[in-house]
């Protein structure tokens, strides 16, 4: 891919020291996300969702960071926050060494070339009156990247990249199935030609059969294209084989992160622990074998989230320390951190 | 740059290039057109109107061919002559012959109607749309001044203004869009409330599409339906409301011949010449029937599950 | 073996669209037994739903065309609605994927646990609403009683779908069908739903037909297994053999398409070509020769009947029938 860069050439305020490739790609600091919650006649807002609450996270370039969590925990507002489509409340974003945090107007449109986003329902979308030429080269009109034949060239180029045949220019989604409209969800995606992608579960509304497709294209894409992605999905056994390090979020914050297996094998907080066991593994003499955590209760409400650690109304190890001091995220060595005053072993 | 050499090199299974439907491209507009003509009496209703917007148009061709009389001739030695002869229709109390009046009243009835659709559609999408889309105070301070102009009692509006500006189809179509428009406001604004949620928008805007393309190149066609739907219900009502005023006096002045007006003289001749109230009556009540009727079929054919 | 509680025998449903009849079943046949729990996998538009809805007879708009559903001696699909009715609920009791649009969300909620009984057993409200609220906490609702009071939209997803359970269970049905009671539930929660129907298997003894498209919920939750692919079933087996030896190559594919958290090595996964199958346009023969890598000539002429191969397995595939093995890279 070659250096150009709207980014460059804006004047966003780098960090003090050069940016190189040898940097993490993505950099977030203590980034906050609420959303206010109102109520009454006059709106007025009598509280905040706390949707990310404090993250900290580095992405390198052409690696896969797979985000875990249950619904609700801000994994997806993470995402969004990351590629600048959510303003962040708090924190900062460092895309390439420049500070992203509060870009806006022709600038934040600058961004949009760098990065792009793959959605999970393949139905809502793409939107229904507009072809698939017209969606997929949507990208390509809005940064005048090409026109006539050669945009058709690019159009067509982008169908086949991601399995399709280039012939169905002129379909709507709706004559897809939904391995088909994912791709050419993807398909929109590159045509900026982004170099991180953030892709919002995409395999989870897709038939079972289906699925291996669409994480073998990813794969093929990222290495053929040099991609970062952040993958976010609920799954831990598709995050654990895309990804190089996992993140796992409860409630805003980030639990722990660790390398996939080094994850499963050895993980420090019980909540990890606990997403571990509940993963159905497609193995019936395994299943029958293992040994169960299951949690008691339903996520806190993260309007007005529990003092100290978050995990702790749920936690089977928790002790008074946890609801007076928030953990912070400590180090168990070669990238492996967790959020826990009382890890596991 | 993605080159056509690096995509050889992707091992695509093929089976799903190939599998894809074989049924040409549909789009939404031609299914919805295939639905639309499969209605039988939505599509009578439709060809009626189409019709009469002909006659209406070709006025003077059939005032030259066909009736051999000009709308405003008065010929005072043949006044309430009955149907038949050499007027097909009768004339009225003074000589004019109705058929060439009927024919010239469509002009301005179904003209009067279709500009005030035009104007309320226009800006009522419009205001609708940006309130939906920007929210927040714009949307408030739009949607207020919806319920001030929805609140102001119709009929005196229109006497007002009648008052003030003496009405011509132009003035008159003004006149009714200025409270129409309304309603479209508030209709679109709750689309675009439910499109904006969709993913698509979303997507839309993560590739850094600026605003005026959200709204017409995505908002717009997904608006549409309803738009149209409205539009040929509004037909029909307009007409009515235009007819009511005609025929107060509020409306089209004589001479100039329009069906509301036409029965306004026709009321004080209603027992010995009934043609004159007959016809205008009955073409009013068969272009609002057509048009409620048409209005309903494009509903149907948009949103079959409406059914 | 027992006498089978449920019997499915040849059951056809159809739909009517614009394009045709369309075969949701196609010919499915099976065994319930008391107590056991049968797993139903397949994905969507399998047919694995319509079944289940059809041995309720809830498959409306759909038609059952022919076949026969016995269940205690008597013919369900020749059984009148106001004998439905008392099937229904009663003796055998549905859950939903969506917990939500299954309840009533003006009733408070331990009228509508409780509403079984009135119905069925014609008791009074006093009387069903204290064994609804009995139900409601064996089925691990904390403080009960208090809880009855609510409506269903101040409820979790999780604690939702233990209201329908509850709910389902109040009249002690010989049969629970539950379809895909676990999809719209995050991970802990699910293993507390599954936890909760592995209970309330052993407790009530209740037989249970699990119906889903994860692979390892059916793995840690029923003996026996029913997989399922456009209409028809494709593979029947004790769940242990099905999923050491495949006898069908859609299970055999689909097993080794999806992630195992447990898989050591990171290699690409091997997923199945080609699209699920469009069942207004069904392939000619087996439905998914088109996407079988195993496939003979004879598999796109000729429909493979549900057969035995190996001991314990039924597999409806021309290549394992004629006793070759199903190897791969």
């Amino acid at each position: 891919m070659s250096s150009r860069g709207p980014l460059s050439t804006a004047a966003i305020k780098p960090l003090s020291r050069a940016w190189t490739t040898a940097d993490p790609l993505l950099e977030v600091s203590d980034l906050k996300v609420w959303f206010s919650v109102s109520s009454g006649v006059l709106q007025r807002t009598v509280g905040h969702v706390h949707a990310v609450d404090g993250v900290d996270l580095e992405i390198k370039t052409g690696e896969t960071v797979g985000l875990v969590g249950e619904s609700g925990c801000g994994k997806s507002t993470l995402g969004r926050a990351v590629i600048r489509l959510l303003e962040p409340t708090g924190g900062k974003v460092f895309f390439k060494g420049y500070d992203i945090t509060h870009l806006r107007g022709e600038r934040l449109r600058g961004l949009r070339r760098e990065m792009a986003m793959i959605f999970q329902d393949p139905y809502a979308s793409l939107d229904p009156r507009q072809t698939v030429g017209d969606i997929v080269g949507e990208p390509i009109d809005v940064h005048h990247l090409a026109k006539g034949k050669e945009r058709q060239d690019r159009i067509q180029e982008l169908l086949r990249v991601v399995g399709l045949n280039p012939r169905f220019v002129d379909r709507y989604p709706h004559e897809f199935s939904g391995g088909q409209r994912q791709r050419i969800g993807i398909a929109r995606a590159l045509a900026v030609e982004p170099s991180f992608i953030v892709c919002d579960e995409p395999i989870s509304a897709l038939d079972v059969s289906i699925q291996a497709q669409i994480i073998n294209l990813l794969e093929r894409l990222q290495s053929k294209f040099n991609l970062t992605y952040l993958f976010i999905a609920h799954d831990l056994s598709v995050v654990k084989h895309i990804s190089n390090r996992i993140a796992v979020m409860y409630l805003g914050k980030i639990m722990e992160i660790a390398g996939g297996s080094q994850l499963y094998r050895r993980p420090r907080h019980p909540y990890t622990a606990s997403l571990l066991s509940a993963i159905p593994i497609p193995d019936p003499v395994i299943e029958m074998r293992r040994e169960r955590t299951i949690l008691q209760g339903d996520v806190a409400s993260p309007i007005n989230p529990p003092s100290g650690c978050r995990f702790r109304t749920r936690c089977p190890r928790a002790r008074e320390h946890c609801a007076e001091e928030v953990p912070p995220l400590e180090s168990f060595g070669d990238e492996h951190r967790a959020a826990c005053f009382y890890p596991l072993d | 740059m993605i080159g056509p050499s690096r995509v050889a090199e992707l091992d695509m299974p093929g089976a799903a290039i190939e599998g894809a439907s074989t049924r040409p491209a549909q789009s939404y507009w031609n299914e919805s057109w295939e639905r639309l003509r499969a209605n039988r009496i939505g599509m009578a209703a439709g060809i009626l109107i189409l019709i009469f917007a002909l006659i209406a148009i070709l006025a003077p061709v059939f005032s030259a061919v066909l009736t051999h009389f000009q709308p405003q001739t008065i010929d005072l030695s043949q006044t309430f002559s009955p149907p038949g002869g050499k007027h097909l229709l009768g004339t009225d109390e003074l000589g004019r012959d109705t058929l060439t009046r009927l024919i010239w009243g469509a002009r301005v009835t179904l003209g009067v109607a279709l500009l005030t659709v035009a104007v309320s559609l226009t800006v009522g999408t419009a205001v609708g749309m940006m309130a939906g889309y920007y929210g927040g105070w714009l949307d408030d301070v739009l949607m207020r001044l919806v319920d001030t102009v929805l609140a102001i009692p119709a009929i005196f509006l229109f006497i007002l203004m009648s008052i003030l500006f003496r009405p011509t189809p132009v003035s008159l179509a003004l006149i009714i869009a200025s409270v129409g428009w309304g309603q479209v406001a508030r209709l679109v604004r709750g689309e675009v409330l439910s499109v904006k949620q969709r993913d698509f928008i979303l997507a839309t805007r993560s590739i850094g599409a600026r605003h005026l393309r959200l709204m017409l190149r995505h908002l717009l066609p997904n608006v549409l339906p309803v738009l149209i739907v409205a539009a040929s219900l509004g037909v029909g009502q307009i007409i009515l409301i235009e007819a009511a005023l005609d025929f107060l006096g509020l409306g089209i002045q004589p001479p100039t011949p329009s069906w509301g007006n036409q029965l306004t003289n026709a009321e004080s001749y209603f027992f010995h010449s009934i043609w004159l109230v007959n016809f205008p009556g009955l073409l009013i009540f068969v272009t609002v029937l057509a048009s409620n009727v048409f209005g309903n079929a494009i509903r149907d054919a948009f949103d079959p599950r409406l059914k | 073996m027992t006498q089978p509680l449920l019997e499915v025998q040849d059951l056809h449903t159809v739909f009517s669209t614009k394009e045709g009849w369309v075969k949701a079943v196609d010919g499915v046949s099976f065994e319930l037994h008391p107590g056991e729990t049968l797993g139903i996998v397949g994905e969507s538009g399998c047919g694995k739903s319509v079944t289940a809805l059809s041995i309720m007879r809830l498959q409306r708009p759909g038609f059952i065309k022919s076949g026969r559903v016995m269940f205690k001696g008597e013919d369900l699909t020749k059984a009148t609605e106001a004998e439905m009715r008392e099937v229904r609920g009663r003796e055998i009791a549905m859950i939903f994927q969506d917990p939500m649009t299954s309840l009533n969300p003006v009733f408070r909620t331990g009228w509508q646990v409780a509403e079984p009984l009135r119905l069925h057993h014609g008791w009074n409200a006093k009387k069903s609403l204290t064994s609804a609220i009995n139900m409601l906490g064996k089925v691990g609702i904390p403080s009960a009683v208090d809880r009855a009071e609510d409506y269903p939209h101040q409820f979790s997803g999780g604690m939702r779908q233990r209201v329908m359970i509850a709910m389902g269970l109040t009249t002690t049905p010989e049969v629970l069908i539950a379809d895909e009671p676990t999809t719209a539930l995050d991970v802990t929660i699910q293993a507390q739903i599954l936890d909760l129907l592995r209970h309330v298997n052993q407790e009530f003894g209740t037989a249970t037909i699990l119906i889903t498209h994860n692979l390892g919920v059916v793995a840690g939750m029923c003996k026996r297994i029913i997989v399922m692919y456009a209409g028809r079933i494709v593979e029947a087996g004790p769940t242990t053999d099905v999923f050491a030896h495949p006898k069908h190559p859609y299970t055999w594919a689909l097993l080794r398409s999806i992630p195992r958290l447990d898989a050591d090595r990171h290699e690409p996964l091997k997923p199945i070509d080609g699209l699920p199958p469009n069942l207004v346009d069904l392939p000619s023969g087996c439905a998914f020769h088109p996407r079988c890598a195993f496939k003979i000539e004879k598999c796109s002429r000729d429909v493979p009947a549900l057969e035995r191969v190996g001991d314990t397995q039924l597999s409806a595939c021309w290549v394992t029938q004629s006793g070759t093995e199903l190897k791969g890279a």
